[in-house]
């Protein structure tokens, strides 16, 4: 199973903070993208993404056990 | 003294607090030119009366209220004014810029600025109505927490037909009065919270200042900047951080992005994640607690949150308590630091320097230096700690004296995570070096906002390389004078985060932003020309509505370059002051914990290289290498002409 984790305005636009997909249904992080709650793939592109807290890019293998972390930037405080 | 100036009132009132006394004080409108307003006005004023021997609690002390040209000039978020004093935490100036509604209501008197001298003989509140004051006796309202202080005084300025004329106020709460040396000056709901404005207000037995009148601040153009204004409020509301992060999540939804980036101070800045962060984060904020957002006035950001606490609507709390009273003393539960939160700013304590101090104790107490009952993740009894620090009782009043104090006496100076003197914010630098930098050099010590907040470009907004210490020096040393000039000028600082061009912020992955990433440690050179000769940036960017603003405001010319210059000109000056105090090389320090210590002992990095940085920031302010301004830049700035060096 891999953990999709969303944080910022994305998280709120996505309605959800975590979900869940199975390994066998997403082959990499470009793939993930289209299952994001509401979230159109372009916007999807434009998050950063982390694989196992590592920035990753899109052609990135998944595997089973790994943690997707999806956040907008942000600043200010 | 009238002004040729648009956006100034152009008076200044000096008020001697032991004789009752008020008089106008001389502030001309070449001054203006040079010193603007806010705290760069007030570092003039104060330098010219501070030679290096006074104290903060003295008679020789000062407190300046200042605003700048653009508060209330209907600029978006620029209802700001500043408290500038010489600090009881650090010994040098500090600088609070603060919202609320007393700096609009201070110019609808018709002033620009208070100074505030001497000491009265029993507490007292001052009304100020159309540049009129009158002295009041505080008997009634000493000793009151702020909200039921600000209540009082509404009551106070109720008219024949019952209604509250409308007005601005400052006041201090039992934290002020009882001299606890980070105490803070609240303004409705807002705070100007660093370096111990309150205690020094506390010192001259001063409850409150009260503002209100009719004047009007005369905009130069008004039909153009009309026009700017309503262009600026629509580009700040369309930029990602200003129309969207920051009014959806506020500052507390940097918590997460700050956990990904490992600059989440966790554990007294032991760490830089803190497994827990999910339950104290913006979003968790945002989604079960925030009732409606809050601003100051003219603003379209509206950065404030509001939750319950006790069944009473109150201000949530800023990203800085959020993580320094949650992952800071490894407390997960966030309706706990809602009411901490509150109860601070009732009792008139600064969160950052309390929340630090406290983890400094339970630290202390951990290794065994200092007795103290204070635990990590115990944290039941705070607010009952709080309250002893507010009004000095038991372990309270040795707390009241912040972490660098108790260090001296127990131990543990590494872990006192302070810049001279004063308490870091909630970034941990270890793996944000250029904010370290920041930390180290700010004027009024450890403040991420007068150090350059450069963690904006390593890891926030953008994704600029964490730990190297390539071109941060310069960067540094730009974004410090930015940040001092807008502040000087009467507006938020978060105005600045639309600074970075929008496609930047919204494609983080494209390419154009991935190069703009790799290119920035090697900017150094090219930023320095910039930091050198601002005078070739003699143009608008548009980007930066800043400086058209100003224009349109006060009738001075003020391109970008100039408006660097004025900045370094405040930067400096402030400097300058602080040398008198001894200031110096060795005064821009880290603890050990974030320049000899790894924060991950696998990353040789992941520590704050700060000499080698501020080798490199030196000589980008023209600084010699025991770090004070050389005679020559002072004169270049015209700093030296008036001020007495
Ligand atoms: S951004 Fe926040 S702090 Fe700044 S003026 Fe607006 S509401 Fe006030």
């Amino acid at each position: 199973m891999i953990t999709v984790k969303i944080f910022g305005v994305a998280r709120l636009r996505a309605g959800t903070g975590t979900f869940e997909c199975d390994e066998n249904d997403v082959k990499n992080v470009d793939e993930l993208l289209n299952r994001i709650p509401n979230t159109t793939r372009k916007e999807a592109r434009d998050l950063v993404l982390l694989v196992n807290g590592k920035p990753a890019g899109r052609r990135h293998r998944l595997e089973d056990g790994d943690e997707v972390v999806l956040l907008a930037p942000a600043g200010g405080g | 003294m009238a002004t040729e100036y648009g956006g100034y009132m152009g008076k200044v009132l000096q008020i001697n607090l032991t004789k009752q006394e008020v008089s106008e004080y001389p502030f001309t409108d070449e001054e203006r030119r040079l010193f603007i307003g806010g705290k760069t006005m007030a570092a003039k004023i104060l330098g010219d009366h501070l030679t290096g021997k006074e104290k903060a609690f003295s008679e020789e002390n000062l407190l300046v209220i200042t605003t700048g040209p653009m508060t209330g000039s209907g600029a978006p978020s620029s209802s700001r004014f500043n408290i500038s004093t010489l600090s009881p935490q650090t010994g040098y100036i500090t600088s609070s810029n603060c919202g609320g509604h007393f700096g609009y209501y201070l110019k609808k008197a018709g002033l620009d600025a208070l100074i505030l001298t001497g000491r009265c003989d029993r507490p007292t509140w001052i009304e100020i109505n159309n540049e009129k004051v009158i002295f009041h006796d505080a008997d009634g309202i000493w000793g009151m927490k702020t909200g039921e202080t600000q209540a009082a005084l509404d009551d106070k300025l109720r008219l024949k037909n019952g209604r509250v004329r409308k007005n601005g106020k400052i006041c201090i709460g039992p934290a002020g009065e009882n001299l606890v040396l980070y105490s803070c000056i609240v303004s409705n709901e807002r705070v100007s919270g660093r370096g111990g404005t309150g205690a020094v207000m506390g010192w001259m037995r001063l409850k409150a200042v009260c503002a209100s009148g009719n004047k009007e601040v005369q905009v130069h153009d008004k039909e153009k900047m009309v026009r700017h204004t309503q262009k600026w409020f629509r580009y700040l509301r369309k930029h990602p951080l200003t129309g969207s992060q920051l009014p959806k999540l506020g500052t507390a939804g940097l918590v997460s992005a700050m956990q990904m980036k490992h600059i989440l101070s966790t554990k007294n800045y032991t760490y830089g994640q803190y497994d827990d962060f999910e339950k104290v984060s913006g979003e968790e904020l945002a989604e079960k607690y925030n009732i409606v957002n809050k601003g100051c006035l003219t603003c379209p950001i509206r950065c404030a949150r509001t939750v319950e606490v006790n069944g009473q609507q109150v201000k949530g709390p800023e990203l800085e308590t959020l993580v320094l009273l949650g992952g800071g003393i490894l407390n997960n539960d966030l309706e706990s630091i809602f009411k901490w939160n509150y109860e601070l700013d009732e009792l008139g304590l600064d969160t950052i320097s309390c929340a630090n101090t406290i983890s400094y104790a339970m630290e202390a107490n951990e290794k065994g230096l200092w007795d103290n009952g204070l635990k990590f993740s115990e944290t039941e009894d705070l607010s009952k700690i709080f309250e002893d620090i507010a009004y000095r009782r038991g372990i309270g009043d040795e707390l009241a004296q912040g972490s660098r104090r108790l260090s001296e006496k127990y131990g543990g100076k590494d872990f006192a995570i302070h810049a001279k003197g004063m308490e870091l914010a909630a970034y941990e630098p270890r793996k944000a070096v250029g904010l370290g930098l920041g930390y180290a050099t700010s004027n009024r010590g450890g403040c991420h906002l007068n150090g350059g907040y450069l963690v904006i470009l390593e890891g926030l907004g953008l994704s600029m390389d964490q730990t190297t210490y390539h071109a941060k020096g310069d960067l540094t040393m730009l974004f410090q004078d930015l940040m001092e000039m807008i502040s000087a000028s009467g507006q938020c600082l978060f105005t600045s985060y639309a600074f970075f061009p929008t496609p930047l912020m919204n494609h983080p992955n494209a390419w154009y932003t991935k190069m703009v990433n790799r290119i920035l440690p090697y900017t150094g050179p090219v930023v320095r020309i910039i930091n050198k000769f601002p005078e070739i940036a003699c143009f608008h960017l548009p980007v930066f509505h800043h400086t058209k603003g100003f224009e349109y405001t006060t009738g001075m010319k003020m391109t970008f370059g100039d408006y660097i210059r004025c900045g370094e000109r405040g930067f400096n000056l402030e400097r300058e002051v602080n040398r008198r105090f001894g200031v110096n090389a060795n005064k821009d320090a880290l603890p050990k914990r974030l320049t000899q210590t790894l924060q991950d002992p696998k990353d040789p990095d992941s520590k704050v290289p700060l000499e080698k940085l501020k080798k490199v920031y030196y000589h980008a302010r023209g600084w010699d290498k025991d770090g004070l301004p050389a005679k020559r830049l002072l004169k270049k700035l015209k700093i030296s002409e008036g001020a007495d060096i």
